[in-house]
C-alpha cells in the first residue's frame, strides 16, 4: 500500500526529528507520559473513569474512546496517523491482529515481561484456533482481555423451559418472534455452524466459508425471512436490549451481555443457553502500537497487560458485563476477596463461568473470522438475505 | 474623470481613494470564500467520491486504477433491488409528508395573521432540537408490540392482538421518515406560498372557485417549484438517512445510505463511493428533471 508506505515513512521522519530536536531518547521522553489508550467502555471495569484501572496497573492512562468497528481501526492505523494518536489499542481478536501486524501497525510482544502470562487460558498456548487469534506468524502480537461464545438468548418466563439448540431461532414456533445480529459475521457462522451440526449442509468450516456454502447458508435464511421467521435483525446493544426486555422477540441470538442487561431492565427470567451444535466463539485484545514503542511506552503497556491477565480484572468483567476471563485462578480469587464479592455476586460469577465453561467446550465451536477468504462472496450473499 | 478611472489609468488620485478601491476589492474577494469554500469541501470531495469509486479495492484499502467492479458489485447485485426498494419507500413518505404537511403551511399563510406567521413556523424547528437518534429511538415504545398504541387500541377494546406491522417493518420506516421529514415539507410548503398572493384567495372566494379547483389551478402551480424542492429533501433523506431503516425497519431492512455504511464496515470503500455518487446522480437527476418541469428558480422568486 503506497498511501501507508507514505504515512509510515512520514510518521518516522516527523517522529526522529521530533526526538532529535528534544534531544532526548524515546524512553526519556515516556517516562512521565500516560499511555494513549484506544479503547471501548467495555475495556475497563471498577470506576466509571478509568481511575481504578491506572491504579491497579500502576500507569496513567489516557483512554480515548474507541467503537468496535473494523473500518475505524483499519482506517486510523492503516491508512491514517492511528500510530501518531495512540499507544496501545483493542480491537477483535481472529482478524484486525493479522490485518495490523502485517502492515506493519502493532508491535510484537515480549510476554517475558508480563508476569501474569503464566495464568492465561491454556487454549491461547496449545497453537489451536484460539492461539491464533492473538499471533501474527507465529509470534505474539496482542494480549485477550476479554472473550466469550454467542449463543440464544430466551425469554424463560415465556417459554417456560431450557433451550439448548439453534433449531428454535428457526423453528415456526417462534415465527415473527425471532432475531438475529444484522451482521452477516455472526450471523452467518452461527447458522453455519447449526446447519453443519445437525447435518443439513456439509460446510467443512463455518468460519471461513467456501462461495457455495456461504451460498447455502443464505439460501437457508432467505427461506426462513420469506417465510416470516425473523421479527428483525438487530444492530446495536440498546436495540438488542430493546427487543427482548419488550418481549417484541422471545428468542434471539445475540452477545452475552445483551441478555444480562435485558434481564435486569425488564425484571424477566431471560437467559442464555448453551447450544448443542456450537457456538461462535471471539475475543477482544489488546495491542502496543508501533508509535506506542517507538515513544518508549513498552513499559507502561506491559504493565497494562499484565492487569488484563489478573484475576482482578477477570473476576469483575465476569460479574459486570458478563464477559469471559481470559485468566486462570477467577474463582480463587473471588473466594480469597470477600470483601468485594458478596454472597450474590460470588455465586453469580461462579454459576456464570461454569455456563462459559459448558459452553466453550462444545465440540462444534468455530472461532471469529473478522476476514473470511470470500468476504466478498459473505458480503453479496448478505445483501441478498436483506434484500429478501 | 471617475476614481476608478484614476485608479485604472495610475494617474493622481487622493488616499482616501486608493483605500476605497482595496476596501471595494476585500468585499469582492469576501463573496468569493462562500464559493471557494463550497469547492473545497463540496465539489472537490464530491468529485473525489467519485474517482474513488472506480480505484481497486485492496484487502484493507484501495489503490488507484480504474474498475467498475464496484458498480457491478451494486447493479448486478440485491443491492439493486435494495436501493429501488428504499426509493419506492421514500417515495410513499414523500406523498404522506406532502398530504400532512403542505395544509399546515398553506393554513399559516392564509390564516394566521402576519406577524405571528414566522414565530409559528419556529415551533416545527423544535423536534431537530433533539438528537435525530434519540427521536427515531423514542418512536419504539409508542409503535412496539407493548407500547403506547397497542396498549391504547386493547384497553379502549378496539383490538384483541397487538398490530405489529407498525415497528419493523417497512410501514415503521415509513412512520419514522414522516415525523422525521415532514417539518422540510412545511418549511418549504411556507415559502413555496410566498409565491401566491393573499390576494389570489380573496379572488377565489368571489369568484367561487371550491377548494379544490383552488388548490389544483391556483395555489398548486404557483407553488410547485417550492414544494418540488420540499419534495426532494424528504425523498434524499429517506434513502440515504441509515438510522430509520436500522431501528424501525424489519429483518435486514437497508436504504443507501445503509447499504454505504455496511460496504464500509467491511472494508469495501470503492463500494461505499460507487454508491455515494449514485445517490449524487440520483440527487441531480431529480433536480435537473424538476427544473425542467417546475423552473426551480422561481423558488426565490418572491424574494428578488
Amino acid at each position: 500500500m503506497n498511501q501507508t508506505d507514505f504515512n509510515r515513512r512520514q510518521l518516522m521522519a516527523l517522529m526522529g526529528s521530533a526526538a532529535v530536536a528534544a534531544g532526548l531518547p524515546g524512553s526519556a521522553v515516556a517516562q512521565d507520559a500516560a499511555l494513549k489508550f484506544w479503547a471501548p467502555g467495555i475495556a475497563k471495569v471498577g470506576e466509571k473513569d478509568w481511575s481504578d484501572m491506572a491504579k491497579q496497573s500502576g500507569i496513567e492512562i489516557a483512554a480515548i474512546a474507541k467503537s468496535a468497528r473494523a473500518d475505524e481501526s483499519i482506517q486510523k492505523m492503516v491508512v491514517g496517523d492511528g500510530n501518531a494518536l495512540y499507544d496501545a489499542m483493542t480491537d477483535n481478536g481472529g482478524g484486525m491482529e493479522d490485518a495490523l501486524a502485517s502492515q506493519g501497525a502493532i508491535a510484537e510482544l515480549d510476554v517475558s515481561r508480563i508476569p501474569n502470562w503464566a495464568n492465561i487460558e491454556p487454549r491461547y498456548l496449545d497453537g489451536g484456533a484460539a492461539a491464533d487469534t492473538i499471533r501474527h506468524e507465529g509470534k505474539v502480537v496482542a494480549i485477550p482481555y476479554i472473550s466469550n461464545a454467542d449463543a440464544l438468548a430466551f425469554n424463560h418466563d415465556v417459554i417456560g423451559e431450557e433451550l439448548s439448540s439453534w433449531e428454535v431461532l428457526f423453528d415456526e414456533q417462534f415465527k415473527g418472534r425471532a432475531a438475529l445480529q444484522n451482521d452477516f459475521g455472526p450471523t452467518l457462522t452461527n447458522t453455519a455452524i447449526y446447519l453443519k451440526q445437525s447435518g443439513k449442509q456439509d460446510i467443512e468450516n463455518p468460519s471461513d466459508m467456501s462461495e457455495a456454502e456461504v451460498k447455502g447458508v443464505c439460501q437457508f435464511l432467505i427461506d426462513k425471512k420469506k417465510a416470516g421467521q425473523f421479527r428483525t435483525f438487530w444492530d446495536g446493544f440498546q436495540n438488542g436490549v430493546d427487543l427482548l426486555a419488550s418481549e417484541e422477540v422471545l428468542v434471539a441470538s445475540c452477545w452475552e451481555p445483551i441478555q444480562i442487561v435485558a434481564g435486569r431492565k425488564s425484571k424477566k427470567d431471560i437467559r442464555y443457553g448453551t447450544m448443542k451444535e456450537g457456538h461462535q466463539a471471539w475475543n477482544n485484545i489488546v495491542m502496543l502500537t508501533r508509535g506506542g514503542k517507538e515513544r518508549g511506552m513498552e513499559e507502561a503497556f506491559y504493565k497494562l497487560a499484565n492487569l488484563y491477565l489478573s484475576p482482578w480484572f477477570g473476576a469483575r468483567t465476569l460479574a459486570g458485563l458478563g464477559f469471559t476471563p481470559q485468566m486462570t485462578g477467577v474463582v480463587e480469587y473471588v473466594d480469597a476477596n470477600p470483601a468485594d464479592f458478596d454472597a450474590d455476586a460470588k455465586a453469580a460469577i461462579k454459576a456464570r463461568l461454569a455456563r462459559k465453561q459448558e459452553r466453550l467446550a462444545v465440540p462444534g465451536n468455530s472461532w471469529q473470522n473478522v476476514f473470511p477468504t470470500q468476504i466478498r462472496a459473505y458480503q453479496d450473499w448478505w445483501s441478498r438475505v436483506q434484500a429478501a | 474623470m471617475s476614481d476608478s478611472t484614476q485608479i485604472a489609468t495610475g494617474g493622481d488620485h487622493p488616499a482616501g481613494t486608493c483605500r476605497l478601491g482595496l476596501k471595494e476589492r476585500a468585499v469582492t474577494w469576501v463573496f468569493y470564500l462562500p464559493v471557494a469554500f463550497m469547492l473545497l469541501f463540496f465539489a472537490l470531495p464530491m468529485a473525489l467520491t467519485v474517482v474513488f469509486s472506480v480505484f481497486e479495492r485492496t484487502q484493507f484499502w484501495m489503490e488507484p486504477g480504474f474498475s467498475l467492479q464496484a458498480y457491478e458489485n451494486f447493479f448486478f447485485s440485491a443491492r439493486l433491488n435494495n436501493f429501488l426498494s428504499s426509493m419506492y419507500y421514500s417515495s410513499i413518505a414523500v406523498v404522506i409528508c406532502f398530504v400532512l404537511g403542505f395544509p399546515i403551511a398553506v393554513f399559516l399563510r392564509k390564516s394566521v395573521p402576519q406577524v405571528a406567521q414566522h414565530r409559528v413556523i419556529l415551533l416545527f424547528i423544535l423536534p431537530f432540537m433533539v438528537s435525530e437518534i434519540i427521536r427515531i429511538f423514542a418512536l419504539r415504545p409508542v409503535l412496539q408490540r407493548n407500547g403506547l398504541v397497542n396498549s391504547t387500541l386493547q384497553n379502549l377494546g378496539l383490538i384483541d392482538e397487538p398490530i405489529t406491522v407498525l415497528i419493523y417493518s417497512h410501514t415503521g420506516v415509513i412512520i419514522g421518515e414522516v415525523l422525521s421529514f415532514l417539518p422540510f415539507i412545511v418549511f418549504a410548503g411556507f415559502l413555496a406560498m410566498e409565491a401566491v398572493p393573499k390576494y389570489i384567495f380573496e379572488v377565489c372566494d368571489d369568484i367561487g372557485a371550491g377548494p379544490v379547483a383552488r388548490f389544483r389551478d391556483v395555489i398548486l402551480p404557483l407553488a410547485s417549484p417550492g414544494i418540488f424542492a420540499g419534495c426532494v429533501f424528504i425523498f434524499v433523506n429517506g434513502i440515504g438517512v441509515a438510522l430509520l431503516p436500522n431501528i424501525l425497519g424489519g429483518p435486514g431492512a437497508v436504504n443507501a445510505g445503509l447499504i454505504a455504511t455496511q460496504a464500509i464496515a467491511a472494508l469495501d470503500f470503492p463500494l461505499a463511493m460507487a454508491v455515494s455518487a449514485i445517490m449524487m446522480t440520483t440527487l441531480m437527476t431529480l433536480l435537473y428533471i424538476g427544473h425542467r418541469i417546475f423552473d426551480l428558480t422561481k423558488i426565490l422568486a418572491p424574494i428578488n
